[in-house]
């Protein structure tokens, strides 16, 4: 059985997508962000709405599809993350 | 050393732990702020609960010694104020952990001590501190689950500080007249809320290394 993964951990999960997958500089299409980010179709399409309404991910709108990609606010969001999941994590918890 | 003295060192304590609750309150809310976690609210709400009971059971000790003068509110109001926000402080940072026990769909074993600890007593001070005592042993029992799980070795330093706590907390309720096993029970509860502080600061100087663009 997959562990549960809190929101806020499926959150960080997709930006970490966005900002690794991001390679060639054109952004991250939905369907490698749901093969990364372990949700169904209609949730993450939810998540990134809300996501790019936070200004945490940019969308990219290029001919065919849109394509997203992690804003700076986003980083600063996944920076803060990984320091509060350790401290979190020291208390037995997760973030 | 005197009684006294060593009840004016058990008082001075209270400010100690409430200072380390008032810091990892800071952080976990901080961190709240920074990336809307619930885990981090409840550890925050735990801990600003715990730092204002042990505020409030210092200015009861020290109501008691007669150190502050003119310090005369009800001292038993005080003392069960104090009492009942750790009991709801240590009871947070257990419920954190009960949620993790629902989400992943197993039994927390703990859990089922409840009723014997909580009512074979009937002071009201007696069952607060019963409680108190039973969830940071729950408290202790799934952070020593967690580390089983995320080998983080400071979640064991957590899990060694609670467990110096709970058994600082058992050996004062046994303790009696013993100068001996107080000054045992004084030195587990210092030396369980420094290992509590360790944390507060390895965040602080991992913050400081790195570069910090802002709030989100």
């Amino acid at each position: 059985m997959a562990p549960y993964r809190t929101q806020t951990r499926i959150i960080a999960d997709i930006l970490t997508t966005a900002r690794d997958m991001n390679t060639g500089g054109e952004g991250v299409g939905i369907t490698m962000l749901l093969r990364k980010g372990n949700v169904s179709y209609g949730r993450m399409t939810k998540l990134i709405t809300d996501l790019v309404g936070a200004g945490l991910l940019e969308e990219l709108n290029l001919e065919k599809s849109a394509k997203y990609k992690i804003s700076e606010r986003g980083m600063s969001f996944l920076t803060a993350y990984f320091q509060f999941e350790d401290f979190a994590q020291s208390f037995g918890l997760k973030l | 050393m005197s009684a006294q003295g060593l009840v004016l060192l058990e008082n001075s304590l209270q400010f100690v732990g409430a200072f380390v609750a008032f810091s990892i309150a800071l952080v976990s809310y901080k961190g709240v702020r920074q990336t809307q976690s619930s885990s981090l609210l409840r550890l925050a709400a735990a801990f600003v609960f715990l730092g204002t009971g042990f505020l409030l059971e210092g200015f009861y000790g020290f109501g008691t010694l007669q150190v502050i003068p003119g310090f005369e509110v009800s001292l038993t109001t005080l003392l069960i104020s104090g009492l009942f926000l750790e009991t709801a402080g240590y009871f947070f940072l257990a419920f954190s952990h009960m949620l993790d026990v629902v989400f992943d769909k197993r039994m927390g074993v703990m859990l089922a001590l409840f009723p014997i600890m909580a009512i074979n007593q009937t002071s009201l001070a007696v069952i607060l501190t019963s409680l108190s005592f039973y969830f940071i042993v729950y408290g202790v029992v799934e952070t020593l689950f967690a580390y089983s799980k995320n080998r983080n070795p400071n979640t064991l330093f957590i899990a060694s500080g609670l467990s110096l706590l709970a058994s600082g907390w058992w050996l004062s309720l046994m303790a009696g007249d013993s100068i001996l096993l107080s000054i045992v029970q004084l030195l587990m509860k210092e030396v369980g809320l420094v290992i509590l502080f360790i944390p507060v600061l390895k965040f602080s100087f991992a913050r400081k290394s790195s570069e910090w663009v802002g709030p989100v």
